[in-house]
């Protein structure tokens, strides 16, 4: 019985933690409509904040305290508001899901960069120890303290909400915010207040986590996304919901710890890491058993088209890729192959996610996940490297993910990103920790064997990876230029219109997440390597669908770029090993650590752009495609390039340099000197051509490799010295269409995604059939006339909701 | 606002005013005049251009080109919420409140304007006694008719100098609308001006001292109530 009230009390103790941390996100949310995932990492850099000013810099503690909370963290909160979330407030739900991710992921390295993890930062309790003892049961002052602020919080927000104009205004915001504006209220100054309160109280719960522990980045960060879960129970706009959520939760994780044996197991599956799963548990159940989402008309989704390669285009494309991979593998010495292969193997992962996020518009953060559960399925059944066992492993990657999406298919957006990432965090403590299958914490995959023919080195590693990466393109090209592929993008962009049209939403959306499973599974079951359990958890996964959707998700070319991106922080990492970036003569950052923080900016820089860098490249390179001189004429650049590379003519530093000035200089700027056929361009073409011609012979005999010490500095100047020859290119051609380049103010008109299925003008038969037949309904809908309108009625089952 | 120098300027003007949604003009130069103490009733069938007029007038649409202007002040591009603290009121269509705040806490958002929230609520439930019963009752659940009286209140008690006023009858019952048009006789009689977009109710032509028949973006007719009439079946018509 003691047993029991003690850990009530401790329960209670955490219950009043994730209920602090549950009010903030549900303030902001609730206010702002956007779902802050990075509300833990808010609390975890208050944390080290506090740190900072009380440990390092001696401050007495509540003074401290209230720096941190009350000052510093409201003027972040603020700050963020201010600089990044105002400008994605009406964008696409992806946009916001990733830019707050990426926000998490920033902040996350951020810390451990400012913060090393090899050094401990305890912060000390915040009350002195002594303790209560009340029928023999033991409540400690600091567990006292804890559980009264939290019930300050809650009195104090019932106050500001119920009570004040503020308050008031801030609920009202949700409401209809133009009519609060209408009212003589400020929207935007409301918002910016709501995240300052929410940063607030991850302070407070940041703080207090890190005064019963010393902190660490991504624990502390983790701890406070377990109060997600408590947030979810409220819907994430009630508070006292928030509130109870917290308490059931609190209790859930004390109780398990309590009274769950350590050594517990079903068979030889351990139950030990149960305890910490409990969150992500309840998370998941929770999500699962709200009300279905309604389906909203009227949900236009202003997107730039973005063009759907013909089967030719993919084959060729794939086609080059091998190529492309096979010359520059064979180049690249030994230890640098891994690293290239890894970029590569990325991008197979970001791929997985063009159907899911890129066509059908939803958001999974569990990709890795799948790729680790693919990994052990390939290490379990496949020890021979047989391409059987890899079908075999795919197979299941699918099953899994077809499991996971069913009982989170009614959900959409935010629910379903936070239901793909409790699936990875229960996979994290539930499966990629069961010692049986990692042993050692390690899975080793066993590389690829057809036929006699084994994958047995990096060279051949890396031409799996591609070949793969080709067949799973092909694939994909072929399943969106298909009705199937139609029906997706439909469902993407009006859900109601689909749902009239008697399309079942539910097949469409399992089919698609099991499709997406698979090829992430598939990258695990090729990957020829081994793993710690670490690669498969959720940050990982995070990271990829941040850099999937900022290369840019909707097309194959833009995940590819988003993967190698990501394969390309561990290069710069490995080559810039040794240097680092004074900022103040007293701040040394070393480069290895501006790169980990890297991926987390790029991603909110993503609010900008929400299409994605690819379709901004793309442009960029598009009068080069359609001329055929100067596609032709860039190939050959390249081809001598490389030959001179082989035959050992000029360094491997050389050919660098080259194509860095071939992809900045000559690319962008060819399609204006060599126009197609019949096509009249100003400017002073023969010029312009000359200088490229004559840079590009300066650039491969210029000594790189003497010319400067450090790799790093290197690439630095070759970049910047191709700036130099565009840019001198530019001006001695005089008339090249800067616009077209993207680099002039964007003209390109934005097109209104396309009214597919008539809605907002009259549909008549003709329409409907033809709408219809695109999404692969011809069969139902071509009966005689029985009479009645043929698309009245939704099948699917799901609510309409009225505009 | 309320010391324009003489009774003939024009509280509200609007001059040759142009408006678009993205790259689709909708407005092809609207004048109107709204002088003070008057109802001027905007009419015209459905897509005509009213609501965006009205959306013009009350800030929440720059206007691509003409001006807005308030006792002779060139207010364009002025924010909604700064005309709102200068006591201009606009009831939005159909969404006048706010359907997850009680009726109170309605009635705590017209404070923004100055007037006191003591005063808003004596105004407003001595008008409307049934919303004074349901004061703490969430606006959602309100019928439509004391939904559309809880908006209109918000019009009533902050005094305003201008009132834009959307579609109030859109769905209600005629004699609702009819008492709701009551009241707005009864606002315009204490000097304040008024603009009302209807689509389709007669009963604002009761109230109105001008009415002014919009099609495709364009003012077509303005006169008296009784002198639009061919205009305005013409303008249903689509003759």
């Amino acid at each position: 019985m003691d047993k029991f009230l003690q850990f009530t009390v401790l329960g209670l103790s955490q219950a009043a933690i994730f209920a602090i941390a549950a009010s903030g996100l549900v303030v902001t949310y609730s206010t702002s409509g956007i779902f802050n995932f990075a509300h833990g990492a808010f609390g975890m850099m208050a944390a080290f904040t506090y740190w900072q000013v009380h440990v390092a810099w001696d401050v007495p503690t509540w003074p401290a305290f209230f720096l941190v909370v009350f000052i510093i963290a409201p003027l972040f909160g603020a700050f963020i508001e201010r600089v990044i979330m105002r400008g994605i407030e009406d964008a696409p739900e992806v946009v916001k899901i990733v830019v707050t991710v990426s926000l998490m992921v920033a902040l996350l390295f951020l810390a451990i960069a400012i913060w090393p993890q090899d050094v401990a930062h305890p912060v000390g309790a915040l009350v002195e120890g002594g303790q209560l003892e009340i029928a023999g049961v033991i409540l400690p002052n600091q567990r006292l303290m804890i559980i009264g602020v939290a019930i300050a919080v809650a009195i104090g927000l019932w106050l500001l909400l119920k009570a004040t104009r503020l308050g008031v205004a801030m609920r009202a915001v949700v409401d209809d915010r133009s009519l609060l504006q209408l009212n003589g209220g400020r929207p935007a100054r409301t918002a910016m207040m709501s995240w300052a309160i929410g940063a607030g109280l991850a302070a407070i719960s940041g703080v207090l986590l890190a005064a019963e522990q010393p902190p660490s980045a991504i624990t502390l960060t983790f701890l406070v996304v377990n109060a997600y879960a408590a947030a979810v129970v409220g819907r994430l706009r009630s508070l006292p919901g928030a509130f109870l959520g917290a308490v059931i939760l609190g209790l859930a994780v004390s109780y398990t710890a309590a009274y769950l044996p350590s050594d517990a197991s079903i068979g030889s599956f351990s139950l030990s890491g149960l305890p910490r799963a409990v969150p992500a548990i309840m998370l998941f159940i929770v999500i699962v058993a709200q009300p279905e989402a309604r389906l909203r008309a009227h949900t236009t989704i202003r997107t730039r088209v973005v063009g759907v390669p013909t089967q030719r285009t993919a084959a060729i494309g794939a086609l080059v890729l091998v190529l492309g991979t096979a010359a520059i593998g064979s180049m690249i010495a030994g230890p640098d192959l891994p690293l290239v292969s890894k970029a590569l193997w990325f991008g197979l992962i970001t791929v997985s996610l063009v159907p899911l996020t890129g066509y059908a518009g939803q958001v999974s953060l569990a990709q890795l996940t799948f790729t680790g559960i693919g990994a052990l399925a390939m290490a379990e059944w496949g020890a021979n490297g047989s391409p059987f066992a890899v079908m075999l492993s795919i197979g299941l990657c699918a099953l899994v993910g077809a499991v996971v999406a069913l009982p989170a298919l009614r959900l959409t957006g935010i629910y379903l990103a936070l239901a793909t990432a409790s699936f990875a965090i229960f996979c994290t403590w539930m499966v990629f920790s069961q010692s049986s299958l990692l042993v050692g914490g390690t899975v080793s995959v066993p590389p690829l064997s057809i036929f006699g023919w084994t994958a047995d080195t990096q060279f051949k590693q890396l031409m799996v990876t591609a070949v793969a990466f080709a067949i799973i393109a092909n694939i994909l090209v072929l399943l969106r230029r298909s009705a199937w592929g139609r029906r997706l993008t439909a469902m993407r962009d009006s859900p109601v219109a689909c749902a009239t049209l008697g399309l079942n939403l539910t097949s469409t959306k399992v089919g698609v997440f099991a499709l997406s499973a698979a090829i992430a599974g598939s990258a695990g079951a090729i990957a020829g390597r081994s793993f710690v359990s670490d690669d498969f958890g959720l940050t990982p996964s995070l990271q990829v669908t941040m850099l999937a959707v900022v290369g840019g998700v909707g097309s194959i070319g833009g995940a590819l770029l988003g993967g190698l991106l990501l394969g390309m922080f561990p290069i710069g990492s490995s080559v810039f090993a040794a240097n680092a970036i004074g900022v103040f003569r007293f701040v040394t950052v070393p480069v290895t650590k501006v790169i980990t923080i890297m991926p987390g900016f790029m991603g909110i820089g993503m609010g900008r752009n929400p299409d994605g860098a690819a379709s901004d490249i793309a442009r960029s390179y598009r009068s080069l495609i359609e001329s055929v001189p100067a596609s032709v004429v860039t190939a050959i650049a390249f081809a001598i390039l490389w030959i001179s590379a082989r035959l050992e003519y000029i360094s491997n530093w050389d050919f660098f340099a080259g194509v860095l000035v071939i992809l900045l200089a000559v690319m962008p700027l060819i399609g204006s000197i060599l126009p197609p056929p019949g096509v009249q361009v100003a400017g002073r073409r023969l010029a312009a051509g000359l200088w490229l011609v004559f840079a590009l012979l300066i650039t491969a005999v210029l000594p790189w490799e003497t010319l400067v010490e450090s790799n790093g500095f290197r690439i630095l100047l070759m970049l910047v010295w191709a700036g130099v020859v565009a840019s001198i290119a530019v001006g001695v051609h005089g008339a090249v269409d800067l616009e077209a380049l993207g680099l002039g103010t964007d003209t390109a008109a934005e097109i209104e995604s396309p009214d597919l299925m008539g809605f907002g003008t009259e549909i008549t038969r003709a329409d409907a059939q033809l709408a219809a037949r695109a999404i692969g309904l011809d069969g139902e809908l071509d009966r005689p006339d029985t009479g009645s309108t043929a698309v009245t009625h939704a099948r699917s089952g799901v609510e309409v909701g009225s505009t | 606002m309320t010391d324009a120098p003489a009774a003939v300027e024009p509280l509200l003007e609007l001059r040759d005013i142009t408006a678009s949604y993205g790259t689709i003009e909708v407005l092809h130069g609207v004048d109107l005049v709204v002088p003070p103490g008057s109802v001027v009733a905007l009419l015209g069938p459905n897509g005509a251009g009213k609501t965006t007029t009205l959306s013009v007038a009350a800030g929440l649409l720059a206007p691509t080109s003409g001006g807005v202007y308030m006792a002779g002040r060139d207010v364009s591009g002025v924010k909604p919420d700064e005309l709102a603290r200068k006591r201009v009121v606009t009831i939005p269509e159909g969404k006048g409140i706010f359907p997850n705040l009680t009726v109170k806490e309605n009635l705590l958002m017209a404070s923004y304007t100055g007037v006191s929230v003591d005063h808003i609520e004596r105004v407003a439930f001595e008008r409307f006694p049934r919303l004074g019963e349901r004061s703490s009752q969430v606006a959602g659940t309100l019928s439509g008719g004391e939904q559309q009286m809880l908006a209109m209140a918000r019009g009533l008690a902050v005094e305003p100098a201008i009132l834009l006023l959307d579609e109030l009858s859109m769905g209600l019952a005629p004699l609702i609308v009819e008492e709701l048009y009551g009241i707005v006789s009864h606002i315009a009689k204490s000097g304040t001006s008024i603009l009302v977009v209807e689509q389709f109710a007669r009963a604002v032509l009761g109230v109105a001292d001008t009415a002014a028949v919009m099609v495709n973006g364009r003012i077509r007719a303005v006169g008296k109530p009784s002198e639009i009439e061919n205009d305005l079946s013409a303008a249903y018509l689509g003759a």
